[in-house]
């Protein structure tokens, strides 16, 4: 396994942290009083999907898991488990709710996704930067209500709720970060 | 930025100097480019050249802290006194809590110990919520409570005071005596850094054999005791090892420990205070220790403040002294938990 260190941490890799496989989710510098440099970083357990706080030497050396970037599609849920195949091999591979976390109720069956692997392992899906989803339900914006900022819930073609403005109906579709949930604009198609 | 911000922090500087002004502190402004320093392994400087008529260069130093030039100011008889000022840290970049350029507060007091300076914190930080709470700068419900980052702190209930050694055994499971040798000779057979790896390995820490003793009392403090110390009132932690206190005074009774504390306001850490080191001697020493640290680090070789130990000789009173953070005490008030929030023009 290739070693990496602090110097070369970033936000989504895979590291080896106490013998368990972790994400990096964010990490910064830090100088405590006096004393040496440290690297706080916080890191998602893949397997129970816990987050983990762990503070670094400056120039520590961690262990690296080699990842690689595959196009599967995701076929359906069953129990905690997201199935994809890929539609070359036919073979299928499974992600625990732990890893895909929030993520899972903005998913659609039948689209493609990127998941990174390990060997023959899916670690993670690499999340792309919006996603596109079509509202399904929505109330009419209340009359009168100006207020700038003002969101109203939709329900959209996955199921999920989302805090949208008020201008947002039934049939149109919307674009949301995956990684908060939150709405983004509105696409025109 | 929210203009807010801005304003809290207007206040907090406002206040800070009316607060010292009328307890007869005398404000004083020392310089930020210097010839020499203080060295100080942790720290990375900025250097620069002092170019003269014909262009004759001479390298210079953006200072770290006002420190040197304010116990010279001391040590001639200045008296109690403060400064606002800028301070420069190089490397200290991609952080929510440090900046490059950052400004600070500090005071001395003379005939004092660090002691008289924890009720200095006590006091200030009740004038400065007093002060931003009237303005109705800081909303705050009359019991003393506001809220930092989701969670309540209590500003007048007694404020937390625990011990390092304390800390160490009450979060960390580690008895301060197991990891030093209290009849050591010098620092380094006080502090011997095999017996604190084998009580680090233990609990899973990776080790190598060029960590320090410092490094790696530093990763259990930040990894075990510092996220306990967000507590809901402010916390003072107090009796630092000595390899973590280039300034500060020994306790009489026990030289593995140093006279210097921390203050954790909603586990930001605000202020670093010391009983001031006076013995020109034991100072010396020390430099020349941080000195080699420093090489040892790799970090940028600095001329070091001769000056600084001939006032010492001369006599430095007996004193204590703090730096607080003002970014971070911005912070705190205006309940941001990114520095650059409280800055009009933050590094990025």
């Amino acid at each position: 396994m290739a070693k990496v260190s602090t110097s070369g941490f970033q936000k989504g890799m895979f590291i080896l942290f106490r013998g368990e496989i972790t994400q990096i989710v964010s990490f910064q510098h830090v100088n405590p009083g006096k004393g040496s440099a440290f690297v706080r970083t916080k890191l998602r357990n893949l397997k129970t999907g816990n987050a983990i706080e762990f503070t670094y030497k400056s120039g520590e050396q961690a262990e690296q898991i080699p990842v690689f970037v595959k196009e599967l599609q995701y076929l359906y849920k069953e129990g905690s488990h997201f199935v994809f195949m890929d539609n070359q091999s036919y073979e299928q591979i499974s992600l625990g709710d732990a890893i895909i976390g929030d993520f899972g109720r903005f998913m659609k069956e039948g689209e493609i996704y990127q998941v990174y692997m390990h060997n023959e392992n899916g670690l993670g899906l690499r999340f792309p930067k919006k996603v596109k989803l079509k509202v399904t339900e929505a109330d009419e914006a209340v009359k009168g209500n100006t207020v700038s900022g003002a969101k109203k819930m939709v329900v959209v073609e996955t199921g999920a709720k989302v805090a949208v403005p008020l201008f947002i109906k039934t049939g149109e579709v919307i674009s949301v970060d995956p990684e908060t949930g939150e709405y983004v604009e509105r696409v025109n198609e | 930025m929210d203009w807010r911000n801005w304003q809290i922090r207007e206040e907090i500087i406002w206040q800070i100097r009316n607060h010292f002004r009328s307890k007869g502190f005398k404000e004083a402004e020392t310089p930020l480019i210097r010839p020499t320093l203080i060295p100080e392994s942790y720290l990375e400087v900025f250097t620069t050249k002092l170019m003269d008529r014909n262009r004759q260069e001479k390298e210079m130093y953006l200072i770290t802290s006002p420190e040197a030039s304010l116990k010279k100011l001391l040590s001639a008889g200045f008296g109690n006194c403060f400064e606002i000022t800028k301070v420069f840290r190089n490397t200290e970049t991609d952080s929510d809590t440090h900046q490059p350029e950052f400004t600070m507060l500090e005071w001395y007091r003379v005939g004092s110990n660090y002691l008289k300076i924890m009720s200095d914190c006590v006091e200030l930080f009740n004038y400065l919520w007093r002060s931003l709470t009237e303005k109705k700068l800081v909303t705050a419900p009359a019991d003393g409570t506001f809220k930092y980052a989701g969670k309540s702190i209590n500003f007048k209930q007694p404020w937390l005071k625990i011990s390092v050694s304390e800390a160490l055994e009450k979060f960390a499971d580690i008895n301060f005596n197991d990891i030093t040798h209290k009849d050591g000779k010098d620092s380094l057979t006080r502090f011997p850094a095999a017996k604190l790896a084998a009580v680090c390995v233990k609990k899973g820490y990776k080790v190598t054999a060029d960590n320090s003793w410092e490094e790696l009392f530093n990763q259990v403090y930040l990894n075990e005791i510092e996220p306990r110390l967000n507590l809901k009132v402010p916390v003072i932690i107090y009796d630092f090892p000595q390899p973590m206190a280039a300034l500060a005074k020994l306790k009489k009774e026990d030289h593995r420990l140093a006279e210097r504390f921390e203050l954790y306001i909603g586990g930001l850490e605000l202020a670093d205070c010391y009983s001031e080191l006076t013995d020109w001697r034991e100072q010396q020493t020390r430099f020349e220790e941080e000195t080699k640290l420093r090489k040892k680090a790799g970090k940028t070789d600095v001329v070091w403040d001769r000056e600084f130990i001939e006032a010492l000789k001369s006599g430095l009173p007996d004193c204590a002294g703090v730096a607080l953070g003002i970014d971070r005490t911005a912070m705190l008030f205006a309940d941001c938990t990114n520095i650059r929030d409280v800055l009009l023009f933050p590094f990025a």
